[in-house]
Parts: structure tokens; C-alpha cells; sequence
């Protein structure tokens, strides 16, 4: 079925004209996504259903080796992460010896060893790993204000003017994260539903988290 | 005089890595025409509304129009004429032209009074018509300037489409801005004829003599189009048929197992009729034919069933014409630039319908958005005068007023033809054009 972005005809599929209205239509095919296989739209910009980036020549995973080294584990103490690449404004990472540190066989040197539970959101536009800041009770999304001042700041990516200067936050209770909006204008969604505003969603690695409408700014939420 | 088809379609590739493909086959239907083709009489009743609100110079205009449509027949033609209100009566009983002063004088004897019954007046007309429709050109020139109030539309549709049948051509005309576009373009569409919108009194006799014109370039009567379909090839769903030129007309088609068959009319010398055909080919099950070119696919075969009043011959038949498609690997699609602006006619005449039909619905946005996509369309096929008259409409609805009823007209008119002659500009002139909302 082909929808006619004119009149909303459902034509056949081949149609190159809508039946109704002979607005020509656009011609997509249905390909597969080279990460996990699901059919995704030839003129789509990102798997919907990993989240892999189509257009990237290199794959966005290779940024992220620990994932596919371990699996992803939610509610046991998880090894240390390897160093973050790039992570703007964030504060002093304190550094621990916890006792239950699995041998992780992270490529980089893991100089710093933060608390048990370390996680990040990765800017999927951008592929900029950020890292959660592990002090904090709870982690403020958003832009530069007056009221509450972000934590995570987000003004210097693309397409930021969607994202609602007090947007979101993320707190960390009982072991695990939870991300809920806290009115933004624009609204939330999480895995591409509505997240509607105070509704606390428990995050899981791989979880796609998108601010404001129509995936402009969006992140995948990982556990390590 | 010989009837010529030619068949053309949109894209005469197709992409052997697909399963269905859809495509438009553009038929033309022209009529060679010799020395002797004007022998053929006429045979036209004027149908006039001369109901109270035609009094004055509506009607003065009327008659000022009709006689000199008596001036430019022939004598061997034949004229009728019929005046209705809310009943109808002869004025002119059906005769040939000996005494053409006789007729004037009596087109003149009306006078307006009483209501609207327009399927009295083409009830009559069909009937001083048949007093003459042997091998001839029979034509009926319908003029109402309001609503059908004392008759029955449905029944002004019968009628229409009985007429048909019998070969004669219906035309509507609608004077000034009250009457009912639906019901006329209806009318006209049944009837295989066009209709005319006379916008002041002093249009109404180059309107009317524009449609004699075309009534005198009849040289062929009760075409049919037949068209064959191959076994793997079928109609769209939705409205698959449909004119183009030189208006544009939704056609039903009737179906005979795989052949199907479509009333086209009148076939005029020197205005030919497009047809444009909706179809979708399923590859996996085609029949190739081995014919010349291995990856071939007869499609279509088309051919036109028709009368010649001339020779007093019925049921004539011209030559049949095959359309073929060829399956090509590396498909690249190639749109035949001689059946794009068929298509582009079409979608200005859907997407106005398609407006009109959101503004009843009350979706106001929806039929501006329709509306401007239609001025688009019409911009693209070069229809400057159409992309004019849509986008006024569309701003003009945007701007949340209601369209006038002269509006309403223009834009029924430019949607369903290319218009010779320059219509007035509509009287409420936006003082600025907003911008469109982005959706």
C-alpha cells in the first residue's frame, strides 16, 4: 500500500501516480538493515529498529566495543566502562575501587574507575557518547536556564531549538535509571511512543529516547 | 471521413525486477475529414430558461444570442426551440430553416416569468429532437441561470443519459452566478456534451456561438471506445477512465469480460479526444508475445465503434490499435513528454474535485491545501490561467472567507477545461497573498 501524501489514497503497490488525486508518488523500496536485518525504507535515515545509522559509511557500533563484548546487564553491578571519548560539562568523576569488578577487557586503559553503575546515552545525529554523571541523584536535560540548569546539556547539538530548556531529567534510584519528561513543549518519546510528561519510564540499554517530535534529537540509552 | 487511434503510454518500459507496475495509456481519437463532410444537417434545439429571474437583460441577451445562432445555419438544418420555467412548452417546433424570421420571431415572443424546471425543458427538447435525428447531427443547447427548484436533478440526469443513447449530444450553459454547477456539469458530462459559463449577459453570444461551433464540427456520431485488456493487465480501482481533452469527463465504462467499453460521443474534425486509462500490469503472469522485441507485452488493443450520418452508416468500426510494453533490466524511468500533459490535466481536475469535496465536508484547510496543489499542477502544464484562478481561490478560502458564487464557477471551469478566451478576474481581489502553513 502506498499512501498518497497528497490525498491519502491508499494506491496498489507500483503505483507511480496516486489513482486519485495523479500526484506522482514517491517510489520507495524496502531494503534491509545491514546491523540487524529488519526491512527498514530505502529513504530512511536510521534502522527503527536498532537505531543503526543508514547513511554512516562506518557502522555507529564500532564507536561502542563494550557492547558487543558484554552483554548487557541491568540490575547487577556491571564492569567499569573503558574512558568516555567526549563528554561536555560534566563534573569531577570520582574515582573507586569497587569489590565487585569483573575483569573487563576494555581496549583502553581503565585508569578511571567510577561507581558500580556507570551508564551513558549515546547522541545518535551525532554518535557523541555521553556519560551519565555518576554523582548525581538526579541528571537534568535540557538547555541553558535560569530555573534548572542542565546537567546534560544539549544546546550545542543540531536541531537542539526542539528541546525545551527544562526538558527532561534522569535519576537513579534502587540500582536503576529512570527518565521521565518534566514538561517540555515539545514532548517525549521513548521508542518512538509518546512519553507523556511525569511519567517515570525505567530505562534498558537500547532504549531510544527522543526529544521533541520527529527524531531530531535523539539518544540510546546504555547500561555498561 | 475515417477515424484515427493512437495509443501512447506514460512509460513504455517497464522494470523487469518489479512485480506490478502501474501506467496511463493516453488514446487519441481523431476524424480524417474530406470535401464533402459538411453536408451533414445540422439538427439543434435551443433550450432557454425564461423563468422570472431572467426578466430584463438576461433574457434580452438570450434572445439577442439565438437569433444570431438562426443566422449562421444552413437551411437544410433543422431548429427547434423550447422555453420552460417551471413547465415547459414548444416555441419553435422542430422544422428546417426555409423561414428563419419566422423562428426569430418567435424566440422573441418569450417572456420571463414563473420558476425553474429544467428536466421539463430537456424532456421536450429530446422529444422535437427525435422528429428529425435521422442522419443527423443532433445537438440540444441547454441555458438555466438558477437552481432546478420545481424539477427534479436526478431526473434531468435520466434524461441526459437517454439522449446519449439515442445519439444526440447534450450542452448546458449556466447564465450569471445562481445556478448549480454540480447539476449542469452533471448534465453535460451525461450528455456527452460541454458546458458553458455565461458570466454577464454580454458573454452569452460568444458563448453560444463557440458551442455552435463545435455542434457544426461534427462529422462522426455515437463513438465508443472498446478497449481489450491482455490477461495480466487490469483497471485501477478508483475512477480508471477518464477524458482529458478537450474537457475533462469522468467515464463509467461497461464491462464484457475482458473488454470494456466507454461512450465518447461526438468525434469533432479538428478537436480530438484523449482518453486517458489507469492501468496496473502484473509482470509474473504476462504472455509474452514472441514478437519481434522478446521482452514485449501487448497490453491493450483499443478501437472506436461509431455512426456516420453522412454515409447513413451505424456500427462502423475503425482499425484496431495494440499498445505494448517492454520489460528492460536496468529500468530508468522515461515519461513519454507527449502523455504528461494529459496527466497533468487530469490531477488539476481531481485535485479541485477533491477540494471541493474537503470544503463540503467542512475541512477548510485540507481544501486549500488541495487547491494549491492544483494551482501547481496547472502552473506545470502551462494553464497559467488556471494556476491564477485556483490559487485566488485557495487564498481567498485561507483567508477564511467563503468563496462566491462566481468563484465557485470560475474554478469549476478552470479545472474541467483550458480556456481560450480570459475571464474576468474574480470581484474580491486579496489585498496580499499569506503564506501557505507548513504543515
Amino acid at each position: 500500500m502506498i499512501i498518497c501524501p497528497n490525498c491519502s489514497h491508499q494506491n496498489p503497490d507500483g503505483a507511480t501516480y496516486c489513482d486519485s488525486c495523479y500526484t506522482p508518488l514517491p517510489v520507495i523500496t524496502t531494503v534491509n538493515c545491514p546491523s540487524c536485518g529488519s526491512p527498514v525504507q530505502s529513504d530512511a535515515s536510521f534502522c527503527g529498529s536498532c537505531g543503526f545509522n543508514l547513511k554512516s559509511a562506518t557502522q555507529s557500533i564500532k564507536n561502542m566495543p563494550e557492547e558487543t563484548d558484554h552483554p548487557s546487564t541491568l540490575e547487577e553491578i556491571v564492569p567499569t566502562p573503558e574512558s568516555p571519548d567526549s563528554i561536555p560539562d560534566l563534573p569531577n568523576e570520582i574515582e573507586f575501587e569497587p569489590e565487585l569488578i569483573e575483569s573487563a577487557p576494555a581496549e583502553n586503559n581503565p585508569h578511571t574507575q567510577l561507581q558500580q553503575v556507570g551508564a551513558f546515552l549515546i547522541h545518535v545525529q551525532t554518535n557523541i557518547k555521553l556519560e551519565l554523571p555518576t554523582n548525581l541523584q538526579v541528571i537534568h536535560i535540557g538547555k541553558p536556564n535560569n530555573m534548572i540548569p542542565p546537567d546534560i546539556d544539549v544546546s550545542g547539538f543540531p536541531d537542539s531549538d526542539i528541546v525545551s530548556r527544562v526538558h527532561a531529567d534522569i535519576r537513579f534510584e534502587g540500582n536503576a535509571f529512570y527518565f521521565e519528561d518534566t514538561g517540555s513543549s515539545n514532548g517525549t518519546y521513548m521508542n518512538n511512543s509518546v512519553l507523556p510528561a511525569g511519567n517515570r519510564h525505567k530505562l534498558r540499554s537500547g532504549d531510544r529516547i527522543s526529544l521533541g517530535k520527529g527524531d531530531r534529537v535523539s539518544f540510546i540509552f546504555q547500561m555498561s | 471521413m475515417s477515424v484515427n487511434l493512437s495509443c501512447d503510454f506514460s512509460d513504455r518500459q517497464l522494470d523487469s525486477s518489479q512485480s506490478t507496475s502501474q501506467r496511463q495509456l493516453a488514446i487519441t481519437v481523431s476524424v480524417d475529414a474530406d470535401a464533402s463532410f459538411s453536408s451533414t444537417s445540422l439538427n439543434l434545439c435551443l433550450v432557454l430558461d425564461h423563468s422570472g429571474s431572467m426578466g430584463g437583460q438576461p433574457l434580452d441577451t438570450v434572445k439577442k444570442a439565438a437569433r444570431e445562432i438562426i443566422d449562421q445555419m444552413n437551411y437544410t438544418d433543422y431548429i427547434s426551440v423550447v422555453g420552460f420555467d417551471h413547465k415547459a412548452k414548444v416555441v419553435v417546433a422542430n422544422q428546417t430553416l426555409t423561414n428563419p424570421e419566422a423562428v426569430k420571431d418567435n424566440i422573441q415572443s418569450l417572456r420571463a416569468s414563473g420558476g425553474t424546471s429544467i428536466d421539463e425543458g430537456i424532456k421536450l427538447a429530446l422529444q422535437e429532437l427525435s422528429k428529425a435525428k435521422q442522419n443527423t447531427i443532433s445537438q440540444a443547447f441547454v441555458l438555466t441561470d438558477g437552481e432546478n427548484e420545481h424539477g427534479d436533478n436526478q431526473r434531468c440526469l435520466q434524461f441526459s443519459q437517454l439522449a446519449a443513447e439515442y445519439g444526440m449530444t447534450l450542452h448546458t450553459l449556466g447564465f450569471g452566478d445562481s445556478w448549480n454547477q454540480d447539476v449542469l456539469e452533471k448534465i453535460a458530462d451525461a450528455g456527452g456534451g460541454a458546458m458553458a459559463y455565461i458570466e454577464n449577459p454580454d458573454r452569452a453570444t460568444s458563448e453560444f456561438q463557440r458551442l455552435l461551433r463545435r455542434a457544426k464540427s461534427v462529422g462522426l456520431i455515437n463513438a465508443h471506445l472498446i478497449l481489450k485488456l491482455a490477461p495480466n493487465v487490469r483497471l485501477a480501482e478508483l475512477k480508471p477512465i477518464a477524458q482529458v481533452m478537450p474537457d475533462t469527463i469522468e467515464l463509467e465504462p461497461e464491462r464484457n469480460a475482458d473488454t470494456y467499453t466507454v461512450r465518447l460521443g461526438d468525434l469533432m474534425v479538428g478537436n480530438d479526444r484523449t482518453i486517458i486509462v489507469n492501468l496496473y500490469i502484473n509482470h509474473n503472469s504476462a504472455h509474452i508475445i514472441p514478437t519481434t522485441s522478446p521482452n514485449s507485452i501487448q497490453a491493450v488493443t483499443a478501437q472506436i465503434r461509431y455512426d456516420d450520418p453522412q454515409s447513413k452508416l451505424e456500427g462502423l468500426l475503425s482499425p484496431a490499435v495494440t499498445a505494448d510494453l517492454i520489460l528492460i533490466k536496468d529500468f530508468k524511468p522515461q515519461i513519454n513528454p507527449q502523455v504528461q500533459p494529459s496527466i497533468l490535466a487530469l490531477a488539476k481536475y481531481r485535485q479541485t474535485q477533491l477540494a471541493e469535496t474537503k470544503l463540503k465536508e467542512g475541512d477548510r484547510t485540507g481544501a486549500v491545501t488541495m487547491l494549491q496543489s492544483a494551482a501547481k499542477t496547472a502552473l506545470q502544464m502551462g494553464d497559467r490561467q488556471a494556476a491564477t484562478v485556483l490559487q485566488a481561490s485557495a487564498t481567498t478560502l485561507q483567508s477564511g472567507t467563503d468563496l462566491s458564487e462566481a468563484e465557485r464557477k470560475q474554478t469549476r471551469m478552470v479545472s474541467k477545461t483550458v480556456l481560450q478566451i480570459p475571464t474576468q478576474t474574480p470581484t474580491q481581489t486579496p489585498s496580499q497573498t499569506p503564506q501557505p502553513p507548513t504543515k
